[in-house]
């Protein structure tokens, strides 16, 4: 039987090596993805979702097993993620020759090929090709949140755990980013 | 439908992520809202394109991913070992030699020793007493004092005479600002 995260998490605090090989392996796709979308660039998504990894390893003894291990592993990415953000934003305007869709790395997504027809494909590679722009434009909190719902399908509560704010705030922060969404796509 | 639209339980709704109560709340609202129906319906939408938007994430090098953690790893902990050491070394040079604690509790005694006998020295001296003059002047001084809180209510209140509207603006004063050179009426 696969140890569940929780147990995994104790024996990394052990500094058990193999805990920690099995436990990034377990995650590491679903980091990875979620830093790419958050950040859009696939290097900064490698090293973020690495300095993530590294923090597990170093403070596995202070998860206390009140949360879910994935809500409290991907507040650490999340929050490395924003202080990611946070810290080059002065570079962002420094390079005013980038509009806000090239900040992201196009090359970091490839939209899987559904089984519809080549019309309703086309359709949808269009209508992903505008959302990552717009993705780039909400606030980090609001990006986090809707990413969290949608990739992770955390509920509220696990992305306010993971935002430290309340439920009723990590709704508000996905129904505004959600909204935003909507009003810079049909802008276009 | 009247009543306040339930727009932001509306994807938690879509979700499956509200209680029982909730679910039915916003269900019997989205019922009679044309406008939360079609709010929820386009939030529907974009929500599965957002997960097309995340699936479509290449994948790294995980070979290549898994090698430069484990560097990553490695740089760290030699780094804190680093450190711990230079911890170890700075708490060791703190430390004074065996014979240290004796040179510095006689140390201790003799400025001790020394700062007693200053104030004895002081004490038996007869300091000059102050002249008619000085006391005179100490006491306009004090009366001056006390005039001042007669008033103590302005005083008490002065800084709500701030004028805040100035410091809002504070920005706006400069050199350059031809509004700095109108006069106050």
């Amino acid at each position: 039987m696969e140890p569940s995260d929780e147990e995994l998490c104790r024996k990394i605090a052990e500094r058990d090596a193999a805990a920690f090989e099995l436990m990034v392996d377990r995650h590491q796709g679903r980091a990875y993805r979620l830093a790419t979308s958050i950040l859009g660039n696939e290097a900064d998504a490698r090293d973020v979702s690495q300095d993530a990894f590294i923090r597990l390893y170093e403070s596995a003894g202070r998860f206390d097993g009140r949360s879910r291990f994935s809500t409290w592993f991907y507040r650490i990415l999340v929050n490395l993620c924003i202080d990611h953000q946070r810290k080059n934003r002065w570079w962002k305007r420094m390079a005013p020759l980038a509009s806000p869709g090239d900040v992201r790395d196009e090359r970091a997504f490839d939209p899987p090929s559904s089984e519809a027809g080549p019309e309703d494909e086309a359709m949808l590679k269009q209508s992903i090709s505008r959302l990552r722009p717009a993705l780039a434009k909400l606030s980090p909190q609001q990006r986090a949140a809707v990413l969290l719902q949608t990739q992770e399908g955390f509920t509220s509560r696990e992305i306010g755990e993971v935002l430290k704010c309340s439920e009723a705030t990590a709704r508000v922060h996905v129904h505004r980013g959600i909204a935003q969404l909507r009003k810079l796509i049909a802008n276009e | 439908m009247a009543g306040i639209h339930p727009e932001t339980e509306l994807i938690p709704y879509l979700r499956g992520d509200l209680s029982a109560d909730e679910r039915a709340r916003v269900g019997a609202h989205l019922e009679g809202c044309a406008q939360c129906r079609q709010s929820a319906e386009a939030s529907s939408a974009l929500l599965s394109n957002l997960t097309q938007v995340v699936e479509g994430v290449r994948d790294p090098d995980w070979t290549e991913y898994r090698a430069g953690l484990k560097r990553k790893l490695r740089a760290r902990q030699a780094s804190s070992a680093t450190m711990r050491g230079r911890l170890q070394r700075m708490r060791e040079d703190l430390r004074l030699p065996a014979f240290g604690w004796p040179s510095m509790a006689i140390g201790a005694a003799a400025v001790a020793v020394l700062a007693i006998a200053i104030v004895i020295h002081r004490g038996s001296g007869s300091l000059p007493a102050p002249g008619v003059d000085q006391l005179e002047l100490q006491q306009e001084l004090s009366s001056a004092d006390v005039g001042l809180l007669a008033n103590y209510h302005v005083v008490e209140n002065l800084d709500l005479l701030e004028n805040y509207d100035v410091i809002e603006h504070l920005d706006e004063l400069g050199p350059g600002n031809p509004q700095n050179n109108e006069t106050p009426s």
